[in-house]
């Protein structure tokens, strides 16, 4: 059982990572990310690679990098210019950054399934409480609960991170207290990326590499992020660790079912608070 | 005015001729299945011109109907023709319930709500294997005669092409129609301020549920027809990414006029064909174009066409 609840944190921990690059775009932005799915798989592949030749921690790095360039482009070719838009325009832009993105990986990488062996050091197992467990898998938990502290403490108690909460209540007011909203948009869709990239790569090690793996995982990450409430961090990390659960045991005690649950627990909660979890209405 | 009903009839008669001067199956086979998208497009485009809102998840009732028609005629639940009627009376149902209880959700999360509702349905089928045969596909058994007429009219190109551009018409005539009434207007008042119009005395959430409904019975119509001139069916009729593509197609055909999603559906599927015969690489071309055309044209095909005819206008 705890196995089955630590797995549960693994995943949870794992759309935690990605929801959150989504609920600071779409906080800056207003915009649903389709591409995040695409940018997640690009990660994981680039991890992948430069991993295999240079080892895991550098694949790491340089994936987490090559994102967060890719988002600063993307928020200059695409965010930026169509901000005036209708939303449903951007977000069909995204939705074709996604088919641009897996059939360019498609083209480079194949579409066979791929795995990648976790880094050394972290590939042992450990025992609890009877049963085998991978380190690995504690280890993505640790570095999600890193990433929620390190994106909490950033900010709460930096001036940007200030910036960018005022920004995600209201942009034209913050733009008009003189914050540069154009660049923290940048900043903060760069993140967002790096983010993608960051659980892409170490996803690579947990599920087998495929160009649809960022489809798959998209739909689940939504789900999160519309439970948690859109722009709440902290909704986020609590609709991420509920479904993360929910997922797991599924798979475990009701297979047929276990891509629903979520689904279900989504419709549930917005029938119960329109706003998300983390929204009271008002 | 005598124009604006005029150039439709002729528009309409002028397709009914195609299938005579299009030698050509793979042709007809080609604009058939275009006219079957054209048809799911206009439901979801409708329902963005009159409720404002954006559904990710009319595959689902598009699905639903074809898996509908596919169960009923191959269990012989029932007779072929109230299957039919089933197929598109059970998903107008299911969704005038379901808005009541999702069109309250505003914006974003109500598309994704829309998303999750159709990738449910899609789970159902993909993994109850003993109702629908899964990730295979099921294929419906038809019976010999639907409506009086032979199946092979809902099977030949040539014939299928004039039932669904008739039915396609139709469905646009009565959206048109329906667009000037007064239930047309009540909706897109409550589109532009559902405050103001609730403060006025109308009650709001039943008009946008009967939108929601009729625009999955538009996409259910579509699946209908799909299921019958295939005659088989798999989970990838409820997979989001069609419930994407639909509105990829409104979007591009522009949702301003009733007609543009359809003209989007039939302008995006043969460029998927064109593109899918050029390379292997269709689906980058289909993403790059897409993005092209919508940072372009964000009013789409149709909004573009209407200001050119008014700009031609004006210059006469």
């Amino acid at each position: 059982m705890l196995i089955q609840i630590l797995n549960g944190f693994v995943y949870g921990g794992l759309l935690y990572i990605l929801a959150v690059g989504l609920v600071l775009i779409f906080g800056l932005r207003r915009v649903v990310n389709f591409a995040h799915g695409g940018l997640f798989m690009l990660g994981a592949y680039i991890g992948y690679t430069i991993a295999s030749i240079a080892g895991f921690w550098v694949g790491l790095v340089a994936s987490v990098t090559v994102l967060a360039v890719l988002g600063v482009v993307m928020d200059r070719v695409v965010f930026r210019p169509l901000q005036d838009e209708d939303p449903i325009v951007t977000m069909l832009v995204t939705f074709g950054i996604l088919l641009v993105l897996e059939d360019l990986v498609r083209t480079i990488w194949g579409k066979d399934f791929l795995t990648l062996k976790p880094p050394a050091g972290l590939d042992g197992i450990i025992m609890l409480s009877g049963s085998s467990f991978p380190v690995y898998r504690l280890a993505v938990i640790a570095l999600a609960v890193l990433v929620a502290g390190g994106l909490s403490l950033w900010l709460r108690s930096s001036r940007v991170g200030l910036h960018v909460r005022a920004a995600s209540v209201d942009p034209v007011t913050t733009a008009m207290q003189g914050v540069d909203t154009e660049r923290l948009g940048a900043t903060v869709v760069a993140i967002g990326a790096a983010l993608a990239g960051l659980s892409g790569t170490i996803a690579a090690p947990l599920l087998a590499l495929s160009p649809s793996m960022g489809s798959f995982i998209l739909i689940d990450s939504f789900v999160v992020v519309v439970t948690g409430g859109l722009t709440s961090f902290t909704g986020a990390f609590v609709a991420a660790l509920l479904i993360g659960q929910l997922h797991n045991l599924g798979v475990v005690f009701v297979p047929a079912a276990a891509s629903v649950i979520p689904l279900v627990l989504m419709v549930l909660v917005l029938l119960w608070r329109p706003d998300g979890l983390a929204k009271k209405r008002s | 005015m005598k124009m604006r009903v005029l150039l439709p009839l002729l528009f309409a008669a002028a397709g009914a001729l195609l299938p005579g001067l299009v030698g050509s199956t793979l042709l007809m086979t080609l604009l058939t299945q275009a006219v079957i998208n054209a048809m799911l497009a206009t439901g979801v485009g409708f329902m963005v011109r009159q409720n404002g809102m954006v559904s990710f998840g009319h595959a689902g009732f598009f699905g639903l109907a074809a898996y509908i028609v596919a169960l009923c005629t191959t269990n012989h639940v029932v007779t072929a023709e109230f299957a039919v009627l089933l197929a598109v009376a059970l998903p107008m149902l299911l969704a005038f319930l379901l808005g009541l209880a999702i069109l309250r959700i505003a914006g974003v999360a109500f598309s994704m709500l829309t998303l999750a509702v159709a990738q449910s349905f899609y789970e159902l089928m993909l993994r109850w294997r003993e109702l629908a045969n899964g990730d295979d596909g099921m294929a419906a058994e038809l019976p010999p005669r639907l409506f009086g007429a032979g199946i092979a009219v809902f099977q030949t190109p040539e014939s299928m092409f004039l039932v669904c551009w008739a039915a396609l018409m139709v469905v646009l005539a009565g959206l048109w129609l329906l667009s000037r009434s007064h239930f047309g207007t009540l909706t897109i008042a409550i589109r532009e301020n559902e405050e103001r119009a609730r403060f006025i005395g109308y009650e709001t959430l039943l008009p946008r549920a009967l939108v929601y409904a009729l625009s999955a019975g538009i996409a259910a119509l579509a699946g209908v027809m799909f299921a019958l001139y295939n005659a088989f069916v798999t989970p990838d009729v409820l997979y989001w990414s069609l419930s994407g593509e639909a509105l990829v197609m409104a979007v591009i055909g522009g949702t301003k006029a009733i007609w543009g999603p359809a003209l989007g559906a039939v302008i995006f599927f043969l460029f998927k064909d064109v593109a899918g015969d050029l390379t292997e690489h269709w689906p980058a071309i289909i993403g790059g174009t897409l993005i092209v055309v919508t940072v372009l044209l964000p009013r789409g095909a149709s909004g573009s066409l209407l200001a050119l005819v008014e700009r031609l206008g004006v210059r006469r």
